[in-house]
């Protein structure tokens, strides 16, 4: 995978972000999922689904668990999906 | 993030390692036995395990994708744990030791279970980390559940041992922790294992999450078998036919009691789904259940909520769930609407209202108090809220117009079991009177694990146990109308309302007994938790950081929002003993913010 895969998964993701939440924060790498989007677990699960659905992956519950921004979330999914 | 990746490696090249041509090959063990079924007519675990293993069936373990990954015969269930059981005994434990096993939904924490009881161990789940961000918060609730059971041995998959190994770094008892194949790399000794008796304990539940103060519920064989049988015989009333499909977590006691060893006990097979691919995509529990013809599957309100809220009508067309015959309901409050909106939405999929059977239970009274009758469906009753307030007593709704509410008939106690609805004072209340619920019988625990303050709380004299409940009987059925204020229900998940004040004490600005936390509910019954905290900041952004904090701290526990209200000094309601009530908080925040028809008449105090 190259630079350009990174960036189209961060792309994705602010902008799936950004309908789910409908909130009016200006979503960035650094936006913390819990304490400025309120990702409560219902629209978490939607998201995964998304993500997975999207990119072919399957996300480790226990990877979640180092997961708090943006960034963190698109670090993830860039090296599982590169791991693939 | 890096070290984080380092310890992913290892469960994600597992994840991606598909094999077609073994999958091929797998077969899900048959529905029907070439045994006589036994309903839990056994004396203890092992020696139904003995039996089940003469027969075909077993468990089966399905990934996200609905692929059957790998089957456990109950005859090679007894074989490995038998294997897995001498390897244990090399470390020499005194009988009844306590043994962690972190749960995820996978044939080794059953094969590791069941090595337990036939080593003379007992066994206990932990829970697998679920929220955002909680990667210290669960060490922690690791921490404390291996400290309150003094366990001796500690065991997580690959996926999970790397915050087991933080959490064992501090506990000085832990004599080994390691993941199920370093237990396979010990030697087995060729020793005779011996039989369990019924008075011994069979394993430790786990009820809350709490750090400081975790609570394991003490079981015995003989109250295990006392539950079960109740369950399969008079609850479920097990047939020959039956198969059950299950995405409960094996650490909770609907998931482990109903779903893993009530199948075993009468000999029937099961399909797993685990709980995150439920919890992502629900409808391949309902493909499950489909495909392979199964009757007997459990839910909490919320998962059958998912349900309904993911359907498309494709997926209707595909499913088939006419074989469902006991959609039992449990573990929470049943709201009649959620089965309702549930039964419209898959009857064209051959979903019959009457499987549902909601029932009533909790991890201390093993795990089922009440059934409703089975093939009967969900039976309810109206009753006048007015009345209900005024005088905490149901009336039924004689007039339409008038504000009402509606309960769920949880049904009659299992036999041997008896349950009464007191009043604060403890005296007995008639039918149709709103008060506590207290249970009697033979599936009560024996108290919570090295927690006598707990124990006395729970179990009242002549050995009563306090549900915690609130509720009424009436012609002898149960109906549930709320849950004290100490634990509060989100999204199927029990929070206990001390655990998030304790978050909230252990900040630098919040003083202990300043912070108050309860929940409230909006039209459609979905729950918000409030944290009120006394507080003597006045910079605004001190206010907006203490308040940012405190929602990401309840979330990384909790995985739930809250509201945060900071409120002055001398706001919260206090008893007379200058203990806070959650109950007046909660009345004084509804007050406050105006909520409407929120002004509760299903709590009586904090127990």
């Amino acid at each position: 995978m190259t630079e350009s895969n990174y960036d189209e998964i961060m792309q994705v993701l602010c902008d799936r972000l950004s309908s789910l939440t409908n909130s009016n924060v200006q979503i960035t790498p650094e936006t913390n999922l819990i304490s400025q989007l309120s990702i409560d677990s219902i629209k978490l699960l939607n998201l995964i689904m998304e993500i997975e659905d999207t990119f072919d992956v399957s996300i480790p519950i226990n990877a979640l668990t180092d997961v708090q921004t943006v960034r963190e979330l698109v670090d993830l999914v860039y090296k599982i999906k590169s791991a693939s | 993030m890096s070290s984080t990746i380092t310890k992913l490696n290892a469960p994600l090249t597992q994840a991606f390692d598909f094999q077609p041509s073994s999958e091929l090959q797998l077969m899900p063990t048959p529905t029907l036995n070439t045994l006589t079924q036994q309903l839990a007519g056994f004396n203890t675990l092992t020696s139904a395990l003995e039996y089940a293993a003469e027969g075909v069936t077993g468990y089966n373990f399905y990934d996200a994708r609905g692929n059957l990954r790998s089957i456990l015969p109950y005859s090679a269930l007894r074989h490995n744990a038998h294997t897995l059981a001498r390897r244990l005994s090399g470390f020499n434990l005194p009988r009844g030791s306590r043994v962690a096993i972190v749960a995820d939904t996978s044939p080794e924490f059953v094969e590791l279970f069941f090595a337990c009881r036939y080593a003379g161990l007992v066994p206990f789940a932990m829970p697998i980390p679920v929220n955002l961000g909680s990667h210290a918060i669960y060490v922690q609730q690791l921490r404390g559940m291996l400290e309150s059971s003094q366990a001796s041995i500690a065991l997580a998959n690959i996926d999970y041992f790397g915050f087991l190994e933080e959490a064992v770094a501090e506990v000085s008892h832990i004599q080994w922790a390691g993941t199920p194949g370093k237990l396979s790399e010990l030697p087995a000794l060729d020793v005779e294992l011996q039989p369990n008796h019924p008075d011994e304990t069979a394993y430790l539940q786990f009820t809350s999450g709490s750090t400081r103060t975790p609570r394991g519920v003490i079981i015995t064989e003989r109250a295990l078998m006392c539950n079960l049988q109740g369950i399969v015989r008079n609850g479920l009333e097990i047939k020959p036919d039956d198969r059950s499909a299950s995405w409960l977590p094996f650490y909770h006691d609907m998931g482990l009691v109903g779903l893993v060893l009530a199948p075993m006990v009468t000999q029937i097979s099961v399909d797993y789904l685990a709980t995150r691919d439920f919890a992502i995509r629900p409808l391949q529990w309902l493909r499950l259940i489909s495909r392979n013809r199964c009757t007997v599957a459990f839910s909490q309100p919320f998962g059958l909520k998912l349900c309904t809220l993911r359907v498309r009508e494709s997926d209707l067309k595909e499913l088939d769930l006419s074989s469902w015959r006991a959609a039992g309901i449990g573990a929470e409050m049943i709201r009649p609407e959620t089965l309702r909106n549930f039964a419209e939405k898959f009857a064209s999929a051959g979903f019959d209202g009457n499987a549902f059977l909601p029932c009533y239970g909790l991890a201390e009274s093993t795990l089922a108090v009440t059934f409703s009758k089975i093939g009967e469906g969900c039976k309810s009753i109206q009753v006048d809220s007015k009345t209900l307030i005024d005088k905490r007593m149901a009336v039924r709704l004689q007039a339409d117009g008038r504000k009402q509410n509606e309960f769920v008939n949880c049904g009659q106690p299992l036999p041997g079991h008896i349950v009464k609805i007191v009043d604060e004072d403890g005296q007995q209340l008639s039918e149709m009177m709103v008060g506590s619920v207290l249970m009697h019988g033979d599936s009560v625990m024996t108290g919570y694990y090295n927690n006598p303050e707990e124990t006395n709380k729970a179990l009242k004299s002549g050995n009563w146990l306090d549900t915690g409940d609130i509720g009424f009987l009436f012609e002898g059925d149960l109906y549930i109308t709320g849950r004290r204020t100490d634990v509060i229900i989100v999204n199927g998940r029990n929070i206990r309302a001390q655990d998030i004040e304790e978050l909230a004490e252990q900040q630098p600005e919040v003083r202990s007994r300043e912070a108050s936390a309860f929940g409230v509910n909006d039209e459609d019954g979905t729950t918000t938790i409030v944290l009120v905290i006394e507080c003597r900041l006045t910079s605004v952004a001190e206010r907006q950081s203490l308040t940012t904090r405190l929602q990401q701290l309840v979330y990384m526990a909790f995985g739930v929002n809250c509201v945060v209200e900071l409120v002055p000094p001398h706001t919260l309601p206090r008893t007379s003993s200058g203990k806070l009530s959650r109950f007046a908080a909660r009345q004084g925040y509804i007050q406050r913010t105006n909520l409407t028809g929120q002004l509760s008449f299903v709590e009586s105090g904090d127990r």
